[in-house]
């Protein structure tokens, strides 16, 4: 650690089951320790969202809301062909039109651009005094295509023989940040890798297994839906880009429009305010991005450009559709011997068709074998996508170890007690099992009649993440007032309303007398709000901050009270003298003493004290993961193939938990769409024009109020000494461990396992064996 | 099995989309090319019939929030686009446009309806109240209230077409029960998952109103 | 969406005069020269519209046309008015009381939101949901072309009866009781003539004419429902599944209305099909197989698995055959409950 450093002693342990202390070197001018949450006046309160006031009343502005004078609307040519060569395209009659300002071609014949590989991708784009004029323009756009061979199916794309993708020149290699996907490694045909993992020796560890469990299990292609569609509005000026897109990222995409066009930073300006939903779609500029602002350039104006429905489901990323085949070796106590996974998913033209560490990280065993590959085809590319990978890995090796259990004849929570090394997750099986009533639980099919009900159980793993590239600055004005700065933005996960909880702990004050100003790369750059990092990057930076700008009031207070700035102590409002609090003054008071009309500290992000277990870049990783254990009870009507989730109960841990009922909101957020993904959604291509076929909100089906189950949140304390917070993050195990959960209660209800995602009454029906054979 | 984007069978003839550029494909010399002149420029204005409106812009004359607006709009403009354009009530949302989501509910005579599927010129005499004109003032609708209390938004962009429906549900329903809320929103999508604080939200207000 | 004109006529033989062309001729075999095709809620058109499956020149709105939203008690049965939301017929007290199969359908229709714009009569005219016909990229039998891609392609939503040449399900599920209930409808021209068809034989099949669900005419509206009167003792049951209780389509729905005499045996019995063809499924079979029966778990089992005689699953959608022969039974035994 550089600079000068002193020791504290932080709370350390699940509070729940018993709080011990761990002592810390930390850098000299952080705050000391934190106590826990139930010393604590605002920190592990349910205080109101900040900006909820102006979400029920429609008075906040998103992305989508923004109009600039004299703002033209951009539309996007997009390819209605799987797979073509524009050989030549014509915009001229287009750039006759009397409402157009400016026509892009993208896929310039000739360019890299010119191979078109999905249906969606952008092949021009017009800026018009309307809407309606930039897609009348777009009619007038006349392209010339070669249609080549293309291949929409992994399974088909992973034959010898089949349409060809990329090239070895064309193909991408490594994966984006932030994107634990495989994906490098050679090419060969359309599949690239595998990326190997490997510990122990696999052959020895199976050799030694008394109990194997085997299976294929696959996983559909999932798509964000985020309620605001991808949009941005971009301002070219003279002086300087100045962009409001709907991301998860301020900095980030500032960093790239900067590179992108050639800019120095400081005449880049990133701004969101409302943010309708991202889901890890929106971690990026995007091609959408870069037409906007190329076309802002060439026309000098403000251009809109907001995707339609249509365009959001094709073209702007999804979770990648997998296939794995797992096996799981163990003696009879349960102990693992060995695992092998091997695995192709398809980002469709990109990489990250990885299933992620589920199969190799989350139980003890010695032996392992992974090889994951990534299968190119003719469709729209991947994104992050809330928990990528893990998710789809967790299906699959969570129902290995429920199969494995029952192999055993040990019941799936006493297996895992024994098998998994994480002592938070044990105190959530504990917790959880208690709370759904998991001695209900009885043997698979049970039921007589033909509704049948069970109870299933499964786990999550997920690196508990920080972006070290953090900073927020905090400001006392003389009036009292206090703000918050930095361009860390709120996508709906209530980081707002967090900040404002961690600095009103500092100043003794209420969360609603702080000023929480965000999402504008104008104030100092915070994190990104993917990778479930937001919380745990950007809340000790703000507490460091506000404990700097404190010990300065307090220092220009002092005099006032009589008092050395040591002695003082900032609650309930007031500045007052600790051991005598008759010698006090108010809050307000005390910042009439500035010297200045307000003081300010910004501060970064430092290390977690008790160091990371990696670090790439601006990312690291904590040494503990985030666990996080859920429960479901389904109801199977075995006539009419409907599962129905009626329970859940999701206990998860997130370091230090600052705001209970946001954190509630989210993992019931998490649960749903973990709910929507084993049930109901899915994207579907034709398999002979390779178009999908649902593109809507309506036949790509979303789970519903009626089909929400009952759903129980419950989260740990679990104190580690490793911030000025000690918080972390929650979004992504909260979606990880759903679809297992609900699929193993329903092998618990029906006693066929369910190996295929969605979960849909055709393949519930097709699993009973109730469909009748065809001649 | 023959391809039918090889031979030209998608898309034959038909010609009006333009973002999507499958615009009247025909095979020449084995390369398919778009052609999409004639249909897609802009529509002539057309000499009016009595009694007919449009397709020029006219204008249509609208009770929003009980002020009387008149807006010139194409007899195309939906309610929503005239909602959020002319006059700048962008608190209505329109995430899907297909009427799938709820989002872009507003209330026609107290009757919540998708404005995304409502033309403009189609609402006539019939009140219009949008997000904007739940509140009265500085004092939220009781469900407003209760969304913020029981923390029933995330994103919150789904927010305005859930309070707009949950508010009329209690005005015909004031005591409802969670199966009552759930059907009432039973057309809305909440990508965020806030639905069972919506529905805790919900009977909250209602336990306020009786009080 | 293209640009239009829109009028307002003040009657119906004004309206049926300027409605030049259906929207099935419109989109399959559109006539040279300008369009003009009625709206009455607007849902379906406008979704055609936007995704520009059809561009019409003038839009004829019903709604000005005095009368035309008027449920009325007639003869014990009830005449509905083409122009009455599916809202205000689902909790009309008389249809709550003496058809509630059609009650559970409208409930169970949309959502509110569309419920509360979309008419009876735009409900039944309304064209299939089918993707590849609402897809423009997809130029289907039902849009005027030759290939019908549900047939080798995404069919799993699609038909398991009657599916040649063309794969579509009848979107209507409101029709599924109204035709058990041997509802007619009226079809008046525009020089006042009026012809009144039973629900049933309105309905056309692909076999007959591909291009078009129904057998509406250009300058005809449909100007009302008529339910008839139903014998005391009159038993029915709706019953519809979807993969969704929120806002979804069927999977399947089954309508099912009969009588018993004094001795307990069914002496009328009417079983629908919805979106199991592509128009409301009369299953005859089912029918016989109650007649002269006292209605039990067994009696119900047999019609149920006689509801499908002749069904041909496609190749993603033979799941619908247990659906249909589960919801077919429980309907069965909802009824005489």
């Amino acid at each position: 650690m550089a600079g000068p450093t002193r020791t504290e002693t932080f709370p350390a342990g699940i509070a729940s089951v018993g709080l011990t202390t761990v002592t810390r070197e930390i850098p000299a001018d952080e705050p000391p320790a934190l106590p826990p949450n139930g010393e604590l006046k605002v920190i592990g309160k349910p205080a109101p969202r900040q900006n909820g006031r102006a979400k029920v009343t429609g008075a906040i502005r998103y992305t989508f809301d923004i109009t600039l004078p004299g703002m033209l609307h951009a539309a996007v040519l997009r390819s209605a062909q799987p797979r073509a060569e524009v050989q030549a395209i014509d915009v001229s009659a287009a750039e006759r039109h009397p409402g157009v300002r400016a026509v892009i071609v993208l896929a310039q014949p000739g360019g890299p651009a010119a191979s078109l590989r999905y249906i969606g991708q952008p092949v021009a784009a017009a800026a018009a005094t309307s809407p309606e004029a930039a897609r009348e323009a777009l009619g007038l756009i006349r392209v010339d295509y070669k249609p080549l061979p293309f291949v929409t199916d992994m399974d088909a794309a992973r034959k010898p023989g089949a349409a060809l993708v990329f090239d070895a020149a064309s193909a991408p290699g490594a994966s984006p940040s932030a994107f634990p996907a495989p994906a490098t490694g050679a090419l060969e045909g359309n599949v690239r890798g595998p990326t190997a993992t490997r510990r122990g020796d696999p052959d020895a560890g199976f050799a030694q297994a008394e109990v194997v469990v085997e299976g294929e299990y696959s996983t559909q292609v999932q798509t964000h839906c985020c309620m605001e569609p991808h949009g941005i509005v971009a301002d070219w000026t003279a002086e300087g880009l100045t962009v409001h897109i709907s991301t998860q990222f301020t900095a980030g995409v500032r960093h790239e429009l900067a590179d992108v066009f050639g800019l120095p930073l400081s005449r880049v300006r990133v701004v969101v305010d409302g943010m309708g939903g991202g889901f890890g779609s929106k971690s990026q500029l995007g091609d959408y991005g870069r037409i906007a602002v190329r076309l802002s350039r060439q026309a000098r104006a403000p251009v809109r450009l907001v995707l339609s429905r249509e365009e959001e489901q094709i073209s702007v990323g999804n979770r990648a559709g997998t296939w794995q085949h797992l096996r799981v070796g163990a003696r009879k106590d349960g102990s693992l011997t060995a695992i092998s996974l091997q695995s192709y998913g398809t980002a469709g033209v990109t990489v990250g068709g990885g299933v992620g560490n589920s199969a190799e990280g989350l139980y003890t065993c010695p032996n392992f074998a992974g090889e994951q590959s990534d299968v190119f085809i003719d469709a729209g590319p991947a994104s992050a996508m809330r928990g990528p990978g893990n998710t789809q890995g967790a299906f699959a090796m969570e129902q290995a170890i429920d199969e494995l259990a029952e192999r055993l004849a040990i019941d799936p929570v006493v297996l895992r007690d024994r098998i998994d090394p994480s002592a938070v997750r044990r105190e959530e099986r504990r917790i959880g099992a208690a709370k759904i009533g998991w001695s209900r639980r009885r043997a698979p099919g049970a039921d007589k009649g033909p509704v049948k009900r069970g109870l299933g159980m499964a786990q999550s793993l997920w690196g508990a993440n920080v972006q070290i590239n953090s900073a927020c600055e905090v400001r006392v004005l003389r009036d009292g007032s206090v703000e918050v700065l930095s361009s860390v933005q709120d996508i709906g996960t209530g980081v707002t309303t967090v900040l404002a909880q961690v600095v009103a702990e500092v100043f003794g004050l209420q969360p609603a007398e702080i000023t929480v100003r965000i999402g504008d790369t104008d104030f100092p750059s915070g994190p990104p709000s993917y990778g479930s990092r937001t919380t745990a990057s950007i809340t000790p930076p703000a507490r460091t901050a506000a404990w700097r700008v404190l010990q300065r009031l307090l220092a220009q207070a002092a005099p006032a009270l009589n008092a050395n700035p040591e002695e003082l102590v900032a609650t309930g409002g007031r500045i007052q003298v600790r051991t005598d609090p008759s010698r006090s003054m108010a809050f307000r008071e005390a910042a009439a003493h500035l010297r200045t009309d307000g003081i300010s500290e910004t501060a970064g992000r430092s290390d977690d004290y008790g160091g990371f277990k990696r670090v790439t870049g601006d990312a690291a990783a904590a040494r503990e993961d985030l666990g996080g254990v859920q429960f479901a009870e389904v109801r199977v009507d075995t006539e009419t193939g409907v599962i129905r989730v009626e329970r859940v109960v999701a206990v998860h841990d997130c370091g230090r938990p600052i705001n209970p009922r946001q954190l509630e909101s989210q993992v019931q957020g998490g649960v749903l769409m973990g709910v929507s993904y084993a049930l109901y959604e899915n994207r579907l291509l034709d398999p002979h024009t390779g178009w999908m076929v649902n593109p809507n909100l309506e036949q790509y089906k979303l789970v519903g109020p009626r089909e929400t189950p009952d759903i129980e949140v419950a989260f740990l304390e679990f104190y580690q000494g490793n911030s000025a917070t000690d918080a972390y993050g929650v979004a992504e195990p909260a979606n990880i461990a759903t679809a297992p959960a609900i699929a193993n209660a329903v092998y618990n209800a029906i006693g066929v396992r369910l190996r295929a995602l969605p979960m849909t009454p055709a393949v519930v029906l097709a699993a009973l064996g109730k469909i009748p054979q065809r001649s | 099995m023959r391809n039918p984007t090889r031979d030209g069978q998608i898309a034959r003839g038909l010609s009006r989309r333009s973002f999507l550029s499958h615009s009247a494909v025909t095979t020449v010399g084995g390369v398919l090319t778009e052609t999409a002149l004639a249909v897609a420029g802009p529509a002539r204005a057309q000499t009016s019939e009595p009694g007919l409106v449009g397709p020029d812009a006219a204008p249509i004359a609208l009770t929003v929030n009980g002020v009387e607006r008149t807006v010139q709009a194409e007899p195309r403009s939906t309610l929503a686009e005239v909602l959020r354009g002319p006059l700048g009530l962008t608190g209505t949302k329109v995430p899907c446009d297909r009427g799938a989501c709820s989002a872009c509910t507003v209330w026609l005579d107290g009757e919540p309806v998708d404005s995304c599927m409502m033309l403009a010129v189609d609402v006539g005499g019939r009140a219009v109240t949008t997000i904007e004109g739940l509140a009265k003032g500085d004092d939220l609708h009781p469900v407003q209230a209760a969304f913020i209390e029981h923390d029933a938004l995330q994103c919150g962009f789904c927010t305005p077409g859930m309070v707009m429906s949950c508010a009329a549900l209690l005005q015909r329903n004031p005591h409802p029960t969670a199966d009552d809320v759930k059907g009432a929103i039973a057309g809305h999508i909440c990508r965020c998952g806030a639905y069972p604080h919506i529905v805790e939200a919900v009977l909250a207000a209602a336990q306020t109103a009786k009080a | 969406m293209n640009r239009f004109a829109w009028t307002s006529p003040r009657t119906v033989s004004e309206a049926a005069a300027a409605a030049s062309v259906t929207v099935a001729d419109a989109i399959a075999r559109p006539p040279a020269g300008a369009k003009a095709i009625v709206k009455a809620g607007g849902i379906d058109l406008l979704d055609l519209m936007k995704e520009d499956l059809l561009a019409p020149d003038t839009l004829v709105n019903l709604r000005e046309i005095p009368g035309l939203n008027v449920v009325a008690e007639d003869a014990g049965g009830l005449r509905i008015g083409p122009m009455v939301t599916l809202a205000a017929l689902g909790s009309h007290a008389l249809v709550r009381q003496r058809y509630p199969a059609l009650a559970d359908a409208l409930g169970q229709s949309a959502s509110p939101q569309i419920r509360n714009v979309a008419t009876v009569g735009g409900n039944l005219l309304q064209r299939p949901r089918c993707w590849y016909f609402r897809s423009l990229a997809h130029h289907c039998t039902r849009k005027g072309g030759d290939h019908c891609f549900a047939l080798s392609g995404q069919n799993q939503y699609h038909a398991i009866f009657d599916h040649f040449p063309c794969a579509i399900v009848h979107p209507s599920t409101m029709a599924t009781p109204l035709v058990a209930l041997g509802a007619s409808v009226e079809l008046t021209d525009a020089a006042g003539a009026v012809r009144r068809p039973l629900l049933e034989d309105f309905f056309v099949s692909p076999s007959k004419d591909p291009h078009r669900e129904n057998d509406l005419r250009p300058q005809e509206i449909l100007t009302a429902v008529n339910l008839p009167a139903l014998p005391a003792g009159t038993r029915m049951a709706h019953l519809k599944q979807g993969e969704k209780d929120s806002f979804d389509w069927p999977l399947a729905d089954v309508a099912v209305v009969l009588r018993r005499g004094r001795d307990g045996r069914c002496t009328a019995a009417s079983v629908v099909l919805g979106a199991a063809a592509p128009t409301p499924h009369r299953a005859k079979a089912a029918e016989a197989a109650l007649l002269g029966k006292r209605i039990d778990e067994t009696v119900a089992r047999a019609a149920a698995s006689a509801a499908l005689d002749g069904a041909q699953p496609l190749s993603m959608n033979a799941y619908k055959l247990p659906l249909f022969e589960a919801l077919t039974r429980r309907a069965i035994l909802a009824a005489v409950a």
